[in-house]
């Protein structure tokens, strides 16, 4: 194997990872299948965009890109703006559409239905307000720089990497060490014992919903640098998503990231042998092997 | 009893289905300091009683006092925050968190100075758990885990708890060593309600007994009392006279 | 009366109709065995693609110029898109119902992209055109055409609305709704359920592909960009607005909503200036969209409650150990007063 197509591959993985940590999450702790996951990471990006395009207009000075970045600091002031608005949007949609399936004892396939009529919606305003031309952060060009072993990569790229490594390294230990992390495993083993010791589950959804927003967030501002920013973004992301969350086993947040790794590294692989026009065929098929095989994933719990 | 009462319930009616209701409307009251076992036989609506108490069930009717404070229409993470802790007969740990985290979710709603003092009076309470704070519930026994469950009760310190089945599954070893434990929660000064199926152990730590048939309180007495009456002992035990649940 | 008014009428209808074709293909697989098909789309398109292929004239650079009349086409689209419904459905009809949920999805996509680009095969982003017409030779008169388009749709739709009602009062009926209300008292009594349920998703996705060979070749002509998961959603909002879970409401859920979804593009058309068109189409979907979302929120109980029952019973599914068993704690959480 060619370490460029692995270093590709790990960089288009660690961004399907970071959306596959959010989709774990929502997935183990709302319990249902999120489709509206994925137009989440686009509003995410289309947040930056307007959020960077006007403070640039303000202040030309925020475009200059910063060091060897291809963006200036327009950009993560943008990207900071966009967490909170995407947080602030997920609390909305959730307010309106889910919370109130919820109180209904809706079943799990009424909530993804919901879900997939809320992605439609999310996606088709995107379409609305921006059109569906492609759009991107900045015209900065950037060179790739050897790094040795053969391997070329820019700095957005080496940024890429390890912001989502830190993030996930972040949301581990929040799980693991912090109150609400506790909360949050322990609602997403059992909802009602939880309000029986005391946890507020009102209170941790909301707060899965934010972090699973941000998140998306974060993975979408990627995306929109690495690639380009399109309405139909998240959608095209949305099985890779579900792929590399199913594969590292629901629940699990290094799983996911380590799913995204390893999808990213196999589509890298299988463009090299069958074309990039089948890159998405690599998630369906890996979806359909484990589902198959081991649909508790790699390090999911047997149900 | 001329103690306080500390929880009281009042023409209490309640069922999973509005039109169905499986309590029929029950007077019950638990005074500081007791030790009360529900009886009754399958179907009588035992669980289902202490659920709708603890705000599992829907309540369609009735109230729920604990002391002078209403807490009927409560929720459940409400209740407890008043010190109204319930422990259900089955999936009553986290299987996935470690003991410790299991209590730490349970310490998480105390002020933080409380958290780590009673982390540690609940560890010194029940040394088998403290020897294997990182191991997942999942892996425990049937008795650890129900002692752990228990554990898990008591963090908040609670005026009322409330146990049901806690001896199904186990082994009759382990039942007395968790009945054991749970009279000498008791003497500590935590009022206790059991659900109870093993009506001899649970008689042999009850200082009353209540008997519940087909949503309703049929009776009432002394554990002693019930103990020795044969007839209420084959009517509503399930027992015969001369297998006399001598303790 | 106007006579453009009675062609526009039959030319509706007659879409409305293949959507109603394959509301009854989703009603044999979610109405009578729960399956829940998030990748109607991919289903439609195979149908599509294959009657089109078979029918077309010959055309450089792809597989074709079989020329086989309509009825061959429609006919061979059904079947083969139901032969690949049973493969897809013995892979997956054992998983929970969100994770099939997301293997259909992923059908779909799948299914899209083989169109995109097996060019050869299917012409790519180019799609195929000239497929042809039934009544063709009537394409100058649009009244005639129209109403004879219309005619051969609405006899095909009543045909099977009453096999599917036949079908569902046999005794194959029967054991589908035995297994539907309680898998485990039908396995006891000897019914193999999975192959039973296998045998409602095959037939299901054969219907939802002749919907895509008559829809193609109503048309004329069919990309991929026909088969995005909007289609899927549609379908599904006609299926959730009419039906009960009952045929009937699958075709009137159909014609209903494809009037909203008509009536809706018209208004906002008028509203939008020329140049603004394909905006104009989004916000279409938005509404639309939005209005559907709020159809889940609000059904009249009668809707509600035939989904739950079903669902209902999903949830008593036996826990085979496995990601198969749906424990009653799987249900989407929520806390008192939320």
């Amino acid at each position: 194997m060619n370490p460029q197509t692995l270093m590709d591959g790990l960089i288009a993985g660690s961004m399907i990872g970071l959306g596959a940590v959010g989709i774990t999450l929502t997935y183990s702790i709302l319990r249902f299948a999120n489709f509206a996951h994925g137009d989440m990471i686009s509003w995410g990006a289309y947040f930056a965009l307007a959020i960077a395009g006007a403070l640039g207009a303000a202040f030309s000075g925020l475009l200059t890109p910063i060091g060897p970045f291809s963006f200036g600091w327009a950009l993560p002031i943008a990207a900071l703006a966009a967490t909170v608005l995407n947080g602030g949007l997920a609390l909305l949609v959730d307010a309106l559409l889910f919370k109130r399936l919820r109180a209904r004892n809706s079943t799990v396939i009424i909530m993804v239905m919901a879900s997939f009529g809320a992605a439609l919606t999310l996606r088709s305003l995107l379409e609305f307000i921006f059109t569906s031309k492609p759009a991107y952060y900045t015209n900065a060009l950037q060179i790739a720089l050897p790094l040795g072993g053969g391997i070329r990569a820019t700095p957005d790229q080496m940024l890429s990497l390890a912001v989502s490594v830190v993030i996930v390294i972040a949301v581990h230990l929040l799980l693991s060490r912090t109150a609400i992390g506790r909360s949050m495993r322990a609602v997403s083993e059992n909802v009602q014992l939880s309000g029986l010791v005391g946890i507020r589950v009102r209170r941790v959804i909301r707060i899965v919903w934010v972090l699973g927003a941000v998140l998306a967030a974060i993975a979408g501002v990627f995306a929109g640098v690495l690639v380009q920013i399109r309405p139909e973004m998240g959608l095209d992301l949305l099985l890779p998503l579900f792929a590399a969350a199913i594969l590292g086993g629901i629940g699990s947040v290094p799983g996911a990231m380590f799913g995204g790794l390893i999808i990213g590294v196999s589509e890298a692989l299988a463009v090299g042998v069958v074309g990039a026009q089948w890159r998405a065929a690599v998630s369906f098929v890996i979806l359909i092997v484990v589902l198959l095989v081991r649909p508790q994933g790699l390090f999911g719990r047997a149900e | 009893m001329t103690s306080a009462i500390v929880l009281a319930t009042s023409g209490l009616v309640a069922g999973y289905e509005r039109d169905l209701p499986i309590v029929r409307g029950i007077d019950f009251s638990l005074h500081a300091g007791e030790l009360v076992v529900i009886l009754g036989p399958n179907g009588a609506g035992k669980s289902t009683f202490v659920k709708a108490i603890a705000g599992l069930v829907p309540v369609h009717a009735g109230t729920t006092m604990l002391g002078e404070i209403d807490v009927t229409a409560l929720p459940a993470d409400e209740k407890i925050r008043h010190g109204l802790a319930f422990v259900p007969q089955t999936e009553n740990v986290f299987a996935t968190l470690s003991i410790k985290d299991n209590l730490l979710v349970a310490a998480d709603i105390l002020p933080k100075d409380l958290r780590n003092r009673r982390i540690a009076e609940i560890y010194a309470m029940f040394p088998d758990l403290a020897d294997r704070t990182s191991r997942r519930a999942g892996q425990l026994s049937g008795g650890q885990r129900q002692m752990l469950a228990i554990a898990r009760a008591l963090i908040v310190e609670p005026s009322v708890l409330i146990l049901d089945e806690p001896s199904a599954g186990l082994s009759p070893k382990i039942v007395a060593e968790v009945f054991a434990r749970l009279r000498s929660i008791n003497r500590a000064g935590v009022s206790i309600i059991l659900v109870e199926q093993n009506v001899k152990a649970a008689l042999a730590v009850a200082d009353r007994a209540v008997i519940l048939v087909e949503g309703r309180l049929r009776h009432e007495g002394t554990a002693a009392g019930l103990t020795e009456d044969p007839i209420i002992a084959e009517l509503y035990l399930g027992a015969r006279p001369n297998r006399a649940l001598t303790p | 009366m106007n006579l453009e008014l009675i062609s526009y009428a039959a030319f509706f209808l007659t879409v409305a109709l293949t959507y109603a074709i394959m509301c009854l293909g989703l009603n044999v697989q979610w109405g009578q065995t729960g399956v829940f098909n998030v990748g109607i789309a991919g289903f439609v398109a195979i149908g599509a693609y294959v009657s089109a292929l078979l029918t077309t004239p010959e055309t450089a650079g792809r597989i074709g110029g079989f020329g086989l009349p309509i009825v061959v086409g429609c006919v061979a689209g059904a079947l083969v898109t139901s032969g690949i419904s049973f493969l897809i459905g013995a892979l997956t009809i054992r998983l929970r119902s969100d994770y099939l949920a997301i293997a259909t999805f992923g059908v779909a996509v799948a299914v899209q992209l083989c169109a995109l680009n097996l060019q050869g095969l299917t012409g790519g982003p180019f799609g195929i055109g000239f497929i042809p017409r039934p009544f063709g030779e009537f394409a100058g008169n649009p009244l005639l055409f129209s109403l004879l388009n219309f005619g051969v749709l609405a006899v095909l739709v009543l045909v099977l609305y009453f096999v599917l009602e036949r079908l569902a009062r046999s005794p194959w009926g029967r054991v589908l709704r035995a297994i539907r209300e309680d898998e485990a008292a039908a396995q006891a009594l000897g019914k193999n359920a999975v192959k039973f349920r296998l045998q409602a998703f095959a037939l299901g996705g054969g219907i939802m592909g002749l919907a895509g060979a008559v829809q193609a070749h109503f048309i004329g002509f069919i990309a991929p960009d026909n088969y995005q998961p909007i289609l899927t959603f549609q379908v599904w909002a006609m299926l959730i607005v009419g039906g009960s879970g009952n045929n009937r409401g699958a075709i009137l859920g159909a014609v209903l909503v494809w009037a909203i979804w008509a009536a809706s593009a018209a208004l906002v058309a008028a509203v939008f200036p020329a140049g603004e068109q394909a905006r104009a189409a989004t916000l279409q979907i938005v509404l639309i969209g939005v209005a559907l979302c709020a159809i889940l929120l609000l059904r009249p109980r009668g809707i509600l409650g035939e989904l739950r029952v079903v669902s209902r019973h999903l949830l008593k599914l036996p826990a085979a150990g496995g990601p198969t068993a749906e424990p009653n704690s799987k249900k989407a959480p929520h806390a008192r007063n939320s």
